[in-house]
């Protein structure tokens, strides 16, 4: 509650100095916020809610799932996302903002990466590390009794996709694909074998916090090119696609076309928005390993970067 | 004496079993010759049912209309009437008045103080029960304050109170229909049926199509889940209603109105309370799932907590629904009982006028001493550090030999049984279960089984299907073993009946995630992490049923056991268990369908089959594919309901009346 | 079997008028119950039925009830005889026949008509009580005036009354569950009586009942019948209940009324077998009144004077005492014959 009355006090004091009471948004329909079940989105969407809702935007947030997101852009349902990673959404993105429904509104800042990743005390069990050949010869390290003789490499959730099964193949590596049900799960398996030294080999992507808390390394496959997953004759395998690692890069910003005739000062502030990569990664920290609220954490950083977030928000303060 | 009596007819019996099993393995013998569209339905075969009600759906949410009037309009529009008195309950108890937003936000007014609530509610109890429900009350309330789970808490209470209003009153409705008119209650006994054993996960996607993202999805998703067993329960009451109270009902000139609302409804009052119980604990269980799709509460907070590994907040913030939970069922419980027994005017006037001094001196001291508002973060206790490490230290110390638990299970029995199944071609294990049903419930039961086996077959998902089905038997055996024989155990101890029954509704409403998490660190993710979670949830029944089918064995026929000399184990081999026998078959019956129920959730840790095809197509977006898959998981109960209930009946007939 | 031969006409009751008369009422159930009765009144007979395969709950039950009179039917379980009630309410659609109250057959009226002769004109006691266990006694016995919407202050004061004329004043806030199963009853006939219906049906209201419960309660009826006569019909299977309260009786045995007539008529004129079996046990001291026994006046030269309508076993003190022939008076004192004291000791034991 102090902190509560804090900021009401804050927020009168500030209301009364700033321009921003002045300036009356485009149209009281709401902005709906898209947020996902991980960290990063969380903060940075509150972050932005901050934001728009200090100008006087009527805001929402809404779950959506990461894949099941784009029907909801092109109607209308969901207006803005700040988070739609080149890793997993590439095709579905692109495709989407090829219907002339949804904008690609520029990059977020951090860069996605995400792929097999083991241990840092593996590698004494499999030398050759972190390239992805020692894997042919070390399976017998990363086994589990029902998989033995051949590794276990624990794979996202079915719905992440993310091509494992073709790129066992394509690799011709002696592992065996297992799926984690969720995220939750599969983090709970990697803290238990870190706990116990135990071997594990499996998905992890950043920006997220477990890679600073656990110690370890990407394995370095081949690198991804769109005609790796397309093109059976590019790379080791010349009959099969996937014989390269996960692609790796942009995280973008999205939004619903229509809403720039509906908010352009909002748009043009999502479009202003930027994070830093490291930036985004202690934030995540605080929320995930310190378990603190995502609105204090985001309410935080508000209040430090008050002149930057404000320099983007040119619009709002004539 | 017994058996010598008994040997002619067991021939007899023995001779018809026999001719019974020599059928079914000789059609196992055959299943080694059946080759091709027989054992395995190829491509060409399968209908895209998927695909049409994915189509049809998604027609049906966008281009739809209704005399002029989109059909997604009228959705949406009940979307936003229903969010109004949820934000509106959210003002109160959690939010408070609160304008402008960011770094506008001005609080006009406090939400009601947590002691204002937590008194008053104790106070009702106080009078509608006595001390030992006030003292629940209170400890529970105090758990939500010390644990800092209060305003979670107040956020979830608020969307469980519209939805248990909304399901009671929609239920009570669609119950009297069906209580009235015959073709209605065939037409809704069947949706119902489909509706309670289709997974949420499956119409989770369309609610969301239909009504949008955020909480009033997540309250139609409750209302769906909620209602069938307060249509069930409806139906049932006003059946109980005694033929003598109707009678009177029309010698006295009562209008149908005046039958309705003064004899039948107020008659049938303990058994409607029954479904308001189901309808509040089903609710509860729907906590989880709900804010999955933006219902936030507790829920959420264990979702973030299991997200962050802290299985011990995420265990303290399920056991705050836990708490509210116990708290609501027992006022809902008592509410009812005096209702039935007719103990009235317990709440008086000068209760109200207290009961609004509680909340408002409170709240407004609140105003003074932030900590009337908020429980300050620094004064809250927690016990997850204890839990974290106590997980921890389990997964340090004994991970060597639970490993070789799991393994020794994995190879031994679950992974053999699951390729027997997947092996087995479709023909011969539908032709076995026809003949099943044949033998329990005649011909009709047979056509029925195996018209729901075949929609399996044709849409494509026989092999998920087999794999749920291996899933499924394995751990209502293993749920059977432990809690059939704990259940028959407990019911001979009268002093453990109440603890019980506690562990049993925590084990139902603690969310399954939280000890799903744990059991994932230490059997990994895959089936066996599945089967516990599975066994964990659909122990409850079994063990309910242990002690409901011993508990009402006629006394007389334990007497006349006693004096004939039977042993303690002869009473209860020769009398106590076929006497229970109808009543354990109904509690294998509900361990089926609890752990068809679990199927999707077991998805959560990386299962293959059925729930993970519902659970996938859901992260997908696929609307088609999550209903037809959750239809075939409805299926497979239904052929389960259908051959338990017909074998039921049988044992019944020979042992008198169910007692459930 | 004819009328005639099924109904001895006893002069009590052939001096009232007819207030309620059943003709040729039927309830046959089974498929093909309606088309049964829809055949003429001569086809509708036992051989019909049962080529028919139907069921014939209540057969051709015909009998006329006097204004006042008490009337019971009796038999044993499955005989019919609350299936007769209830078709006679009509609470049960009989399959064929009529139904008169005053003469107007109530087969054939409507709805509201109907629900209105209940409202105002019928009351109904029943074996199980039936009393709405969410409403105090009070509520309970003002029930049928609120559902007519009688003001419920007037509707209270009414209730009240009868709460009070039943004994159980001051229990008027108590729930069925706090009282006795003859408590309960008590509240059955008070509610039962609240509209003051002409009609009074009540469906072995006793049977649920301890035996001494029973008697208090018995004697609760027969008490409320004298200070406010009604026309009451009264089912029952106890033969000592029926005695004791009839002033007819109907014996049922499967369906078909087989004899109707006084108690006395029934003892000592059994019609069948079946009804001798079931008086067997009857002394016929309890049935037998002074009145059929009595002589032509003798003059002089009696010791005692008994009421004509008094049974042997009332006057048995007297005729311990008597020395001689008593007399015979009518209920206004004067002497209308003389009693032959041994006549009336023989059939004192005859049945001890």
């Amino acid at each position: 509650m102090k902190r509560v009355i804090a900021s009401a006090m804050l927020a009168l004091t500030l209301g009364a100095a700033s321009p921003s009471m002045a300036f009356e948004p485009e149209s009281d329909q709401p902005i709906k916020l898209m947020i996902a079940d991980w960290s990063s989105m969380l903060i940075d969407t509150e972050i932005l809610n901050i934001i728009l809702s200090t100008y006087g935007y009527n805001v929402e947030k809404v779950v959506a799932d990461d894949s099941a997101r784009y029907p909801g852009f092109e109607s209308g349902d969901l207006t803005i996302a700040l988070e739609t990673w080149q890793t997993t959404q590439d095709k579905a993105f692109t495709a989407s903002v090829a219907t002339g429904k949804v904008l690609d509104m520029g990059e977020l800042g951090p860069h996605a990466k995400e792929d097999w990743w083991y241990p840092a005390y593996m590698e004494e069990k499999c030398p050759g590390l972190p390239d992805w050949k020692a894997l042919k010869d070390c399976a017998a390290a990363f086994a589990a009794p029902e998989t033995a003789p051949k590794g276990r490499y624990l794979s996202g959730p079915v719905s992440w996709g993310g091509h494992d099964e073709e790129r066992v193949k394509a690799l011709d590596l002696p592992f065996e694909v297992v799926h984690a049900g969720t995220d939750a799960a599969m983090f709970a398996e990697l803290q238990s074998a870190y706990e116990r030294k135990a071997p594990i080999l499996l998905w992890i992507y950043e920006p997220h916090w477990a890679p600073t808390v656990y110690a370890g390394s990407f394995i370095k496959f081949p690198p991804y090119e769109a005609a790796c997953y397309s093109d059976p004759s590019w790379g080791e395998n010349k009959t099969a696609a996937y014989d390269c690692g996960k692609p790796e890069g942009w995280i973008k910003k999205m939004a619903w076309a229509e809403g720039e005739k509906v908010w352009p000062c909002a748009y043009d502030i999502v479009r202003k928005f930027t994070m830093d990569g490291k930036e985004v990664g202690e934030l995540v920290y605080e929320v995930d390993v310190k378990a603190r609220p995502v609105e204090e954490v985001a309410m935080e950083w508000a209040k430090k970067n008050e002149a930057k977030w404000r320099s983007w928000a040119a619009c709002a303060q004539k | 004496m017994a058996d010598i009596l008994a040997r002619p007819d067991g021939v007899a019996a023995w001779r018809r079993n026999w001719a019974h099993a020599v059928l079914p393995l000789a059609i196992l013998a055959a299943t080694l010759f059946i080759q091709g569209p027989l054992a395995h339905l190829p491509d060409w075969a399968v209908v895209p049912l998927a695909d049409w009600v994915g189509g049809g759906l998604n027609w049906f949410a966008r281009e739809a209309t209704i005399g002029g009037v989109k059909v997604a309009d009228i959705t949406r529009a009940l979307a936003t009437a229903a969010e109004m008195p949820i934000d509106w309950l959210k003002v109160l108890l959690a939010e408070g008045w609160v304008t402008g937003a960011g770094f506008n936000k001005m609080h006009i007014a406090p939400p009601l103080s947590w002691l204002g609530v937590i008194l008053a509610t104790s106070l009702l109890a106080l009078r509608l029960s006595g001390r030992g429900l006030a003292l629940l009350t209170l400890l529970a309330g105090a758990y939500l304050v010390f644990f800092g789970l209060w305003l979670s808490a107040m956020t979830t209470l608020a969307s469980v109170v519209l939805c248990v209003i909304t399901a009671l009153a929609l239920g009570l409705a669609m119950g009297i229909w069906a209580y009235r008119s015959p073709g209605a209650e065939a037409v809704l006994r069947a949706v119902m049926n489909i509706m309670q054993t289709v997974p949420v996960f499956s119409y989770l996607l369309p609610t969301l199509l239909l009504f949008g993202y955020g909480p009033s999805a997540a309250l139609f998703a409750t209302v769906v889940y909620a209602l069938p067993p307060m249509v069930h329960a409806t139906v049932l009451a006003l059946r109980s209603v005694p033929a003598e109270t109707l009678e009177l009902a029309r010698m006295t000139g009562c209008s149908r109105a005046q039958t309705l609302l003064k004899v039948e409804l107020p008659v049938a009052t303990p058994r409607l309370a029954i479904g308001l119980n189901q309808v509040v604990m089903m609710t509860l269980n729907m906590v989880i799932i709900a804010s999955m799709i933006g219902a936030g509460g507790l829920g959420y907070d264990v979702l973030r907590a299991l997200r962050r590994l802290d299985f011990g907040a995420g265990f303290e913030a399920g056991m705050g629904i836990v708490a509210l939970a116990v708290v609501l069922d027992r006022l809902t419980q008592v509410a009812a009982h005096n209702q039935s027994t007719g103990r009235r005017g317990l709440w008086k006037r000068r209760d109200t006028a207290i009961a609004v001094l509680l909340l408002l001196v409170p709240t407004a001291a609140s105003l003074a001493v932030p900590a009337f508002a908020t429980w300050p973060d620094g004064w809250t206790l927690t016990t997850a550090p204890f839990w974290n490490g106590a997980v921890s230290f389990i997964n340090q110390n004994f991970y060597g030999p639970l490993e070789a638990i799991r393994t020794a299970t994995l190879l031994g029995v679950m992974n053999p049984f699951r390729d027997l199944l997947l092996a087995a071609p479709w023909s011969a294990v539908v032709l076995l279960v026809a003949l099943a049903g044949y033998a329990l419930g005649g011909l009709r039961t047979a056509f029925s089984v195996a018209l729901l086996m075949l929609f399996i077959v044709v849409t494509g998902y026989w092999e998920a299907a087999m794999s749920s089905v291996y899933l499924t038997v394995l751990s209502v055996a293993l749920a059977l073993a432990i809690g059939l024989p704990f259940g028959i155990w407990v019911s001979a101890h009268p002093r453990l009946h109440q603890p019980v029954q506690l562990v049993l509704d925590t084990l139902q409403t603690l969310p399954t995630l939280v000890y799903l998490l744990p059991a994932v660190m230490l059997f990994r993710n895959g089936d066996f992490s599945a089967l516990i979670a599975i066994v964990s949830y659909a122990i409850a029944p079994a063990v309910r049923y242990g002690m409901a089918g011993m508990a009402h064995v006629p006394s007389e026929r334990i007497e006349a056991g006693i004096m004939s000399g039977c042993t303690p184990w002869q009473t209860f081999r020769f009398v106590r268990l076929p006497s229970s026998l109808p009543t354990l078959i109904l509690g294998i019956n509900q361990t089926v369908m609890m752990a068809l129920s679990m199927l999707v959730i077991a998805a959560l840790v990386g299962t293959r089959e059925l729930g993970q095809e519902v659970y996938t197509s859901l992260a997908r977006g696929e609307t088609g594919p999550g209903i037809v898959a959750g239809l075939c998981v409805a299926c497979i109960a239904l052929v389960a309901d259908a051959l338990l209930k017909s074998g039921a009946a049988r044992a019944a007939r020979h042992e008198g009346a169910v007692h459930v | 079997m004819s009328e005639a031969h099924l109904i001895s006409p006893s002069k009590a009751v052939e001096a009232r008028p007819v207030a309620l008369e059943a003709k040729g009422v039927w309830k046959v159930f089974g498929h093909g119950a309606g088309a049964f009765g829809q055949l003429p009144a001569s086809a509708r007979t036992p051989e019909a039925l049962a080529s028919a395969k139907l069921v014939g709950a209540v057969q051709d039950a015909t009998f006329r009830i006097g204004r006042g009179e008490v009337f019971v039917i009796m038999g044993l379980s499955g005989s019919g005889k609350s299936t007769l009630l209830r078709c006679l309410t009509r609470l049960i659609e009989p399959t064929a026949g009529e139904v008169r109250y005053d003469g107007a057959d109530i087969l054939k009226l409507g709805d509201k008509p109907l629900v209105e002769l209940r409202r105002r004109r019928m009351g109904m006691v029943f074996q199980h009580f039936a009393l709405l266990p969410n409403r105090t006694v009070l509520g309970n016995v003002a029930f049928p005036l609120e559902v007519q919407g009688t003001p419920r202050a007037e509707a209270e004061a009414r209730a009240l009354e009868l709460i009070e004329t039943v004994g159980l004043k001051g229990r008027e806030g108590r729930f069925p569950a706090e009282l006795s199963g003859g408590q309960q009853q008590r509240v059955g006939i008070a509610r039962s009586l609240t509209t003051n219906p002409e009609f009074w049906f009540l469906d072995e209201p006793f049977s649920a009942l301890d035996p001494l419960i029973r008697a208090d309660l018995q004697a609760e009826v027969l008490r409320l019948q004298k200070t406010h006569t009604r026309t009451v019909v009264f089912v029952t299977h106890d033969l000592d209940e029926a005695i004791r309260i009839a002033d007819r009786i109907a014996i049922m045995e499967g369906g078909r009324i087989v004899q109707i007539g006084t108690p006395e008529e029934l003892v000592t004129r059994p019609a069948t077998d079946y009804v001798r079996r079931f008086v067997a046990k009857v002394s016929p001291a309890r049935v037998v009144r002074v009145s059929s026994l009595m002589g032509p006046f003798g003059g002089g030269g009696v010791t005692a004077a008994v009421k004509a309508d008094a049974t042997i076993s009332e006057i048995a003190p007297e005729l311990v005492t008597a020395t001689g022939p008593l007399a015979v008076v009518d209920p206004g004192g004067r002497q209308i014959g003389s009693l032959d004291r041994q006549r009336a000791l023989a059939t004192l034991a005859a049945g001890a």
